[in-house]
Parts: C-alpha cells; sequence; structure tokens
C-alpha cells in the first residue's frame, strides 16, 4: 500500500498507468471488434480510451518546459554521441509536447479553427524522431558494451558467416542479459517506435498490435519507475 | 526558479491543484460573464475547458482513497488523542469521498450502468462536508490550545494591557474582554500562519458542498471564487512546504 502511495503521488506514476489503461483498452477493443461481439461495450471501450488520451493530454501540458530542461542538462554530457542523441532527443520531445498541447486545445474547444490531423501528425512526427535517437542511443551503449567484451576475449575470428553470426548474436544476448537498464530501454523504445509509424502511415500494424506495444512499452515504464535501478542512465 | 516550478509540477498533487485553480477561475469568469451577449464564445470555450478540467481530474482520482487510508493509519497514531481523532475521522471521510467520486466516475464513462449517478454524487458531497467539518474542528482545537499557550505568555500579557489602553474609545473597547479577546485571537493567527491559512482553506472550501447539497445555497459566483481562493492556498502551502500545517 505504501509502495502505492509512493508511486501515485508522482504526477508520471499516474500518467503511465493511464498509458496502461489505454493501450489495454485499445487492444481490448480490437479484440472485441474481431469477434464481432458487445458493440455497446466496444463503444464504452472506445470513448473509454479517448477521455484517458485527452486527461493524459491534459497531464502533459507544460511537459515541454521539463524536456527543455532536461536538454540543458544532457548539452554537458562528456561523450559527445551521448550528448548529440540525447540533447536533440530531447529537444524533439519538447516540439512534440508543445504539438500535443495545440491538439488539446483544439480538442477542447479553446482554439477554433485548428486543422487536427496536421497538428496530430506534426507531433507523432517528433516523436518518431525523439524515438529514433533514443533507439541510436541504445545502440551506441550497446556497441561500446560490445567492445568491451571483445577486449577481453581475443579469439580468431571463425571463417564462416554463420557461426560468426552466431557468436555475435549470443555476445549480444549476454550483453543485454548482463545490464537489464539497457535491454528494457531497448525493448520500451522498439515498442514504442510502432505507434507513431502506425500512426502516421509509414509502417501500419492495426489497433492490436499498436495496443500491445503501447501496453508493453508502458508496463515496462511503470517497472523502471518502480525500480528506480533499473532506468538507463544518463 | 524553474526547477522549483518543474518539481511542484512533478508531484501529482500540484498539477491537479493547478487544475482545480483553473477549473473555479474558470467557473467564477462564466459567472462574472454571463450577462454579456457579446462574449457568449468566450464562455462557451471556458464552459468547455472547465467541463474538461473537471472530468479529467475525476480520472486523476481514481486510487485517492488508498492514499487517505494510509493517512488515517498515520493519524491514529498521534499523541493527542483529540487531533487524532479529528484528523483520522477527517481522512476515512475522505477517503468514502474518494469512492463515491470514483463510482460517479465510473457511471459517467459507461463502466457501471445500475448506480444511481445523483445518489453516489450528494453522499460523495456529503462525507466531503464532514471531512471538512472534522478538519474545521481540528483547526479551532489547534487555535484554542494556541491562545491559552499564548494568554499564558508575559510578554504577550504586556502587549495586551498596553493594547486595552491604547484606544478607548474604539467600539469594541465598550466590552474589554471581547476586544481581548479578539486581540488574542488576531495575534495568534498572525503568530501562527499555518494555522490561518488552514482555516481560511476549509472555509472557502465549506461553501462547495454546502452548495451542492442545498444546505446554504450561494451562487456559481461564490463557489467558483471560494474555490479558486482555496485552490490558491493549497498552491502556496504545497510550493513553501513551511506554511502547511502539520500533522
Amino acid at each position: 500500500m505504501d509502495s502505492w502511495v509512493r508511486f501515485n503521488t508522482q504526477s508520471q506514476g499516474k500518467e503511465r498507468v493511464l498509458r496502461a489503461a489505454q493501450y489495454a483498452c485499445m487492444l481490448l477493443g480490437y479484440t472485441l471488434h474481431k469477434s464481432s461481439v458487445a458493440t455497446d461495450l466496444q463503444r464504452t471501450i472506445s470513448e473509454l480510451e479517448a477521455h484517458m488520451s485527452l486527461t493524459r493530454k491534459l497531464l502533459r501540458l507544460g511537459n515541454s518546459v521539463e524536456a527543455l530542461q532536461a536538454a540543458k542538462t544532457t548539452i554537458h554530457l562528456s561523450d559527445s554521441v551521448l550528448r548529440l542523441c540525447l540533447t536533440i532527443g530531447h529537444l524533439n520531445r519538447a516540439m512534440y509536447f508543445a504539438c500535443d498541447n495545440v491538439v488539446w486545445a483544439g480538442k477542447i474547444g479553446i482554439i477554433s479553427k485548428l486543422d487536427q490531423q496536421k497538428w496530430n501528425h506534426r507531433s507523432f512526427r517528433y516523436y518518431l524522431f525523439a524515438l529514433i535517437l533514443n533507439v541510436t542511443r541504445d545502440v551506441y551503449e550497446l556497441c561500446l558494451l560490445l567492445d568491451c567484451e571483445d577486449c577481453y576475449r581475443i579469439t580468431a575470428t571463425p571463417a564462416v558467416m554463420w557461426v560468426w553470426l552466431r557468436k555475435r548474436i549470443h555476445q549480444i544476448g549476454t550483453v543485454l542479459y548482463n545490464n537489464p537498464p539497457l535491454l528494457l530501454d531497448l525493448l520500451k523504445n522498439g515498442c514504442d517506435i510502432f505507434i507513431p509509424l502506425d500512426k502516421l502511415g509509414i509502417y501500419q500494424t492495426g489497433p492490436g498490435f499498436v495496443g500491445t506495444c503501447g501496453l508493453l512499452s508502458s508496463v515496462l515504464s511503470i517497472v523502471t519507475m518502480l525500480h528506480p535501478w533499473l532506468k538507463l542512465k544518463p | 526558479m524553474m526547477d522549483a516550478v518543474l518539481k511542484f509540477a512533478n508531484q501529482s498533487q500540484g498539477r491537479d491543484r493547478v487544475f482545480r485553480a483553473t477549473q473555479y477561475a474558470c467557473a467564477l469568469s462564466i459567472y462574472l460573464l454571463r450577462n454579456k451577449p457579446d462574449r457568449k464564445d468566450l464562455v462557451a470555450r471556458l464552459k468547455s475547458l472547465e467541463n474538461n478540467m473537471s472530468a479529467g481530474r475525476k480520472l486523476l482520482r481514481l486510487g485517492n482513497a488508498a492514499n487517505s487510508i494510509v493517512a488515517a493509519k498515520q493519524t491514529m497514531q498521534l499523541s493527542d488523542r483529540l487531533l487524532g481523532l479529528c484528523l483520522t475521522v477527517a481522512n476515512i471521510n475522505r477517503a468514502l469521498y474518494f469512492i463515491c467520486d470514483n463510482a460517479v466516475w465510473a457511471k459517467n464513462v459507461g463502466l457501471i450502468r445500475s448506480i444511481n449517478k445523483e445518489r453516489w454524487s450528494i453522499n460523495a458531497s456529503r462525507y466531503y462536508l464532514f471531512s471538512l467539518v472534522m478538519n474545521l474542528t481540528r483547526d479551532l482545537y489547534v487555535i484554542l490550545q494556541l491562545m491559552q499557550k499564548k494568554g499564558r505568555d508575559n510578554r504577550f500579557k504586556s502587549r495586551m494591557n498596553q493594547h486595552l489602553s491604547d484606544c478607548p474609545e474604539v467600539a469594541e473597547a465598550v466590552i474589554p474582554e471581547l476586544d481581548a479577546l479578539i486581540f488574542l485571537l488576531l495575534e495568534t493567527l498572525r503568530s501562527e500562519p499555518t494555522v490561518a491559512l488552514d482555516t481560511v482553506k476549509n472555509i472557502c472550501d465549506l461553501f462547495i458542498p454546502l452548495d451542492r447539497l442545498g444546505i446554504y445555497k450561494s451562487s456559481a459566483g461564490v463557489v467558483g471564487f471560494c474555490g479558486l481562493i482555496s485552490s490558491l492556498i493549497g498552491i502556496l502551502t504545497l510550493a513553501r512546504p513551511t506554511l502547511r500545517i502539520k500533522p
């Protein structure tokens, strides 16, 4: 009960739970649609999903400032690749939040003639760029760790491509298994990336797959919040 | 300064209080603009913003009952029995208010169909009123304790005597005991701003359920104004923890 209270008092904690619930509703709605049953329930679920989405947009008001502050911190990192990836990632996130706030204002009617589709697309584009940079950072960290591994094991390169590939994959697996924060972050970003890809029409997967990915990434995010040692730093 | 703002916003309560302040500011503005036909568009936008804030806050209140129950468990262990009783009963009533409020939310979104929304909404307001009354009782108890302590303080006694002999033509001086009591009360509140702020906040909050339950119907403007004041005080006490009443 105490850990729930502590989790609940962080604004982000509630937002993550809402996100998980929203994507669970998306997945549930898709499942019900596929089985063509209970149209009444389907309507309730989709309305609930829209309600949660709007409330999350409300919670995101002001997050641009947070992202800009984060960019101000990461600009001082010593590693140049990390510095580039993280700073530009945060700047893209700030732009995503700004566009998202405009979409919220349009949805509730504060701004009247707003091209919601255009602004929605804009926000997803920035979100996609931010995710691509996050994945780049994850891959960079992975390469650094693999290089470290290679330093310790100087073995002859096998002649067969297939054997070399299997060995490499095994190495990557070991490195990721020994670094749970990197593994979780990579999984989370990997799942998240399907959401803007679907929304922008670049790689359409459907609400079922998007719902599953969103739910999985939200659950992983909640786990990293409950166990801060699992969060990838910086 | 930006760091302080971010730290404030990162607390779930911080954001909720800002939304609450916005919600009641909208309600007040709508009331003030109600007779201006050329501002109908603005009034419609303010109404939409107010409704969205209210709906969003209801969703965000899911799970707050657990917070209140944990708080009740903690206040049960206070050394001062009367204080512990007031706070524990207040926290239990708040938990019940949250449960009723969550039921109303579930009915609003269509998850539960078979409940009487009006009855649960009235019950929520009732529990909220009880918890506010208990909080005010606690405030009164703390003020009386502080007044007693201050009354025994020698430095204060000399200041009081000086005040009583200062202005004999003032109306309250006709009844010197009343004048002394008011002076003591004001001095106590001035030296303990935490209690003063909490009392003002609770009194302002009281108008909201009193209006909703029909016990003391004031206008939408009064409710909006009181809600805004109490939200601003709530933001102030969260931003400056030294101004928050303890426990």
